[in-house]
C-alpha cells in the first residue's frame, strides 16, 4: 500500500490525472480490495494532500486538482464495488451544504474548505456566495445532508448565520443538521453564541471539525 | 473625468462578452499565472524582504499587462468575461489621473503619482478600515485619527451595532449604517477642527444599497472618495458596477481594492504579486477609479504582513509605479492590537516597503486584521504614517535591511494574533490622548527604528 501511495502522490505532484487513475484501476484488476484501497491509500493521500496546502508547500490550485482525482479514482472504486455487490462500502464520509451567506460574495475561503473538504473524503454540494438563509435550508433538506457550512468575512453577513439556526429552530428542524461556521470576522465565541456545533478558524480545521461532528476518526 | 467616457462600454462587456463557467476562469486564471511565471522568470527570493532590482520590477509589469489583457475580468452576474485588448488597456493607463485633489478648504490635499525610492512624501490615511467599532465610542475612535495633523484624510470603521441593533448588510439596515457614518464621521471631523477632510466612503456599503443611500443628499460628496473593489480573483458583479455607474453620474472619486489570496489561485508570492498587478490595471478600467490600492491577504493570519506578502506588494508596487502614473495606495493590515510592539513593527514594515516601492498613498492601519471589536487606535496609524515621511527617499537596498530587522519582531507572532487592547484600555476617552503606557510602547519602538537606521522624527 505504501508503493500505492507514493505512486499517487506522485502523479499528483506531475499532475498527471490518467496516470493517478490508471494505478488505482491497475491495483483493483490486481484484486485489491476496493475499500480496502479507498481507506487505506486514497484517504491517506489526501491527507497529505491536506497537510501540504495547511503549510502552503502547494496552492488552491493543486488541491482542487487533488480533489478531482480523488473523485475519478473515486468514481473507480464505487464502480467495482458495485460490480461484486459488495454492501456497506459508502466512500463519502458525509454530506455537506457549504455557503457563502447572505451579503457576502467573499467565496475563495470557502472554496478552500469546500475543496479541502473533498479532498478529505465527503460529498460537498456547494452553493456559492450571497446565499439566502432559506437556500440553505432547502438544499441541505434536498440533498439529505449531514452539515450545513456557512462561511462569513464580513461582520454585517455574519447575523444570517444566527438567523439560520434561528430558522432551523423555529421550523423545528435543527436536529436534522450540524451547523458549522468560519471565515475571518467569526470565532469560537461567536459560533458558541449563536449556538452552532462547530467552527473551523481555517480550511483543515473545517475538515476536523466535520469529521469530528460526524464522529469520524 | 476623462476615463469615465468608458462607462457604457463597460456595461456592454458585462453584457456581451464570451460566457464561462466561474470554475473555468478560476482555473483560466491559475494556469495563466503559472504560464506566466515561467516565461517571465519570476521567482519569490526568501533572502530578501522587498524586491530591489528595477529589471525584476519591470519583468512583473510586463507579465501583470499580459495576464490583464490574455483573462480580463469576470462578471459573476452575467457569467462573462469582460475582455479588453491591450490598445485598450493602455489608452485608460494613459489618460488616468496622475494627480488628484481631495478633501475641501483646508483640509484639501493633493495625492501625487510617485516612483520608486521617489523623495516625495506620500499622502497619509488614517482609521481602522472596516474594524467592527462600537456605535457608541465610533466618533471619538475616529477623532483619534482626524485629530492627528499627519493623516490627510480617513477612513471608517464597521458599526458593531446600528442603534442598538444588530447590523445586516442587504437589508434597510445597510441604509441605516450608511448614515451613521455620515453623521458620527462628519461629527467627529468638526469636532477635531477639519470639517473639510476627505473620507474614504461608504465603509458600512457592503453592497450598493449603502453607497447609493450614503452618497446623496446631505451625505458623503465628491471631495471624498468611495471604495469599489474586485472580489478574488479578478471579478466584478451587478452590485459593484451599480456602485460605479452611480459614481461616474455624481462625478465622485472612486478608490478601487483587490486583495488576492496568497494560496489561492494566484498560487505563491510571485502569482499574487501578477494578479495583484493585473487587477489593479483593470479596475482602472473597468471601476473607471483613480486610486487603487491591494491588500493581498494570508489565508490563515488573515494579515498582509507575512513576508511572503511583503516581497510580493514590493514586487507588485514597483512594477507599476515605474510603468505607469497611476495612483497607488497600500493598506497595512497586520495580525497583532493596540498596546503590542509587534503591531509597530508590522507598521513599519509595511509603511516602508511602501513608501520605498513608489506608493502614492499609505493606507492604515486594520489593527488584529480587522476583527476585533475596537482593537484600534490613532497611535498605531500616526506611526505608520511617520514611518512613511521618513522612508521616503531611502533606498530599497536601505529599505530591504531594516525591514528584515522590523520583521524579527513580529513575524514568530503571526500565529499567535497578539490582539492586544481595545481603545478604552489604550486611549483616554476625555482627552483621547493615548494612555501612558500604550504612549511609551510607541516611544520605545520609534527610538529602535531610529537605532536601525529609520530617520523618524
Amino acid at each position: 500500500m505504501e508503493k500505492l501511495i507514493n505512486d499517487l502522490l506522485n502523479c499528483l505532484d506531475e499532475g498527471d490525472m490518467d496516470k493517478a487513475v490508471g494505478i488505482a484501476k491497475e491495483a483493483l484488476a490486481n484484486g485489491a480490495d476496493p475499500v480496502d484501497l479507498f481507506q487505506n491509500a486514497l484517504v491517506p493521500v489526501m491527507t497529505t494532500v491536506g497537510d501540504r496546502f495547511s503549510r502552503l508547500e502547494i496552492y488552491l490550485p493543486d488541491l482542487i486538482f487533488a480533489a478531482d482525482v480523488a473523485k475519478a479514482i473515486k468514481d473507480e472504486v464505487q464502480e467495482v464495488i458495485l460490480k461484486t455487490q459488495k454492501s456497506g462500502a459508502d466512500t463519502y464520509l458525509g454530506k455537506v451544504v457549504i455557503g457563502s451567506v447572505f451579503g457576502d460574495v467573499h467565496d475563495i475561503g470557502k472554496n478552500m474548505v469546500s475543496t479541502l473538504l473533498e479532498v478529505n473524503g465527503f460529498q460537498v454540494i456547494d452553493i456559492g456566495v450571497n446565499v439566502p438563509v432559506q437556500n440553505f435550508i432547502s438544499t441541505a433538506e434536498k440533498e439529505n445532508a449531514d452539515i450545513i457550512a456557512m462561511s462569513s468575512l464580513l461582520t454585517t453577513s455574519m447575523p444570517y448565520m444566527a438567523e439560520l439556526i434561528k430558522t432551523l429552530d423555529g421550523l423545528g428542524k435543527r436536529d436534522k443538521f450540524k451547523i458549522v461556521v468560519g471565515g475571518g470576522p467569526v470565532s469560537a465565541e461567536w459560533a458558541d453564541s449563536i449556538g452552532a456545533d462547530g467552527y473551523g478558524h481555517d480550511a483543515q480545521d473545517a475538515v476536523d471539525v466535520c469529521k469530528k461532528l460526524l464522529a469520524i476518526q | 473625468m476623462k476615463s469615465h467616457v468608458r462607462l457604457l462600454d463597460i456595461l456592454d462587456k458585462a453584457e456581451n462578452g464570451p460566457i464561462m463557467a466561474e470554475k473555468d476562469f478560476d482555473k483560466l486564471i491559475s494556469t495563466t499565472v503559472r504560464e506566466l511565471i515561467k516565461k517571465y522568470e519570476l521567482k519569490y527570493d526568501r533572502k530578501d524582504a522587498i524586491v530591489t532590482d528595477d529589471q525584476v520590477a519591470d519583468a512583473f509589469f510586463q507579465a501583470g499587462l499580459e495576464l490583464a489583457e490574455r483573462v480580463g475580468v469576470y462578471c459573476v452576474s452575467t457569467q462573462r468575461r469582460m475582455i479588453f485588448s491591450r490598445e485598450e488597456i493602455l489608452e485608460a493607463l494613459r489618460w488616468a489621473p496622475a494627480e488628484l485633489e481631495i478633501g475641501r478648504g483646508l483640509d484639501r490635499v493633493v495625492v501625487r503619482s510617485r516612483r520608486p525610492e521617489d523623495p516625495l512624501v506620500p499622502i497619509n490615511v488614517g482609521g481602522p478600515f472596516g474594524t467592527p467599532l462600537s456605535e457608541e465610542l465610533y466618533s471619538q475612535i475616529m477623532e483619534s485619527y482626524i485629530q492627528e495633523p499627519v493623516f490627510d484624510s480617513v477612513v471608517g470603521g464597521n458599526f458593531h451595532t446600528i442603534h442598538g441593533r444588530e447590523p445586516k448588510t442587504h437589508s434597510p439596515w445597510e441604509v441605516l449604517l450608511a448614515w451613521r457614518e455620515v453623521e458620527l464621521t462628519k461629527a467627529a471631523a468638526h469636532r477635531a477642527g477639519r470639517p473639510g477632510i476627505s473620507v474614504g466612503v461608504v465603509e458600512n456599503a457592503v453592497t450598493e444599497i449603502g453607497e447609493l443611500s450614503g452618497t446623496s443628499f446631505g451625505g458623503f460628496g465628491p471631495t471624498d472618495w468611495h471604495h469599489v473593489c474586485f472580489t478574488s480573483e479578478l471579478k466584478t458583479n451587478y452590485s459593484l458596477l451599480i456602485k460605479v455607474a452611480h459614481l461616474v453620474k455624481t462625478e465622485c472619486i472612486i478608490h478601487d481594492f483587490c486583495n488576492p489570496i496568497l494560496g489561492g489561485h494566484a498560487g505563491g508570492p510571485e502569482g499574487i504579486a501578477l494578479v495583484a498587478i493585473a487587477g489593479v490595471i483593470l479596475m482602472a478600467v473597468v471601476n473607471m477609479s483613480t486610486t487603487h490600492s491591494i491588500c493581498p491577504t494570508h489565508p490563515f493570519y488573515n494579515c498582509d504582513t507575512a513576508p511572503e506578502i511583503i516581497w510580493a506588494i514590493s514586487a507588485a508596487q514597483q512594477a507599476l509605479n515605474r510603468n505607469t502614473h497611476l495612483l497607488t495606495t497600500v493598506m497595512t493590515s497586520p495580525v497583532s492590537g493596540p498596546g503590542t510592539e509587534s503591531l509597530l513593527y508590522e507598521c513599519a514594515t509595511m509603511a516602508t516597503t511602501a513608501t520605498v516601492s513608489g506608493t502614492a498613498r499609505i493606507d492604515g492601519v486594520r489593527s488584529a486584521v480587522g476583527v476585533v471589536v475596537d482593537h484600534v487606535s490613532g497611535l498605531e496609524a500616526r506611526f505608520n504614517a511617520e514611518v512613511a515621511h521618513a522612508a521616503a527617499g531611502l533606498s530599497r537596498e536601505q529599505a530591504n535591511e531594516m525591514i528584515k530587522e522590523f520583521q524579527k519582531h513580529y513575524v514568530p507572532l503571526l500565529d499567535k494574533k497578539p490582539v492586544g487592547k481595545s481603545f478604552v484600555e489604550v486611549y483616554d476617552l476625555k482627552t483621547l490622548k493615548p494612555l501612558p503606557e500604550w504612549q511609551k510602547i510607541y516611544d520605545k519602538v520609534k527610538e529602535d527604528v531610529i537605532r536601525l537606521g529609520l530617520p523618524m522624527k
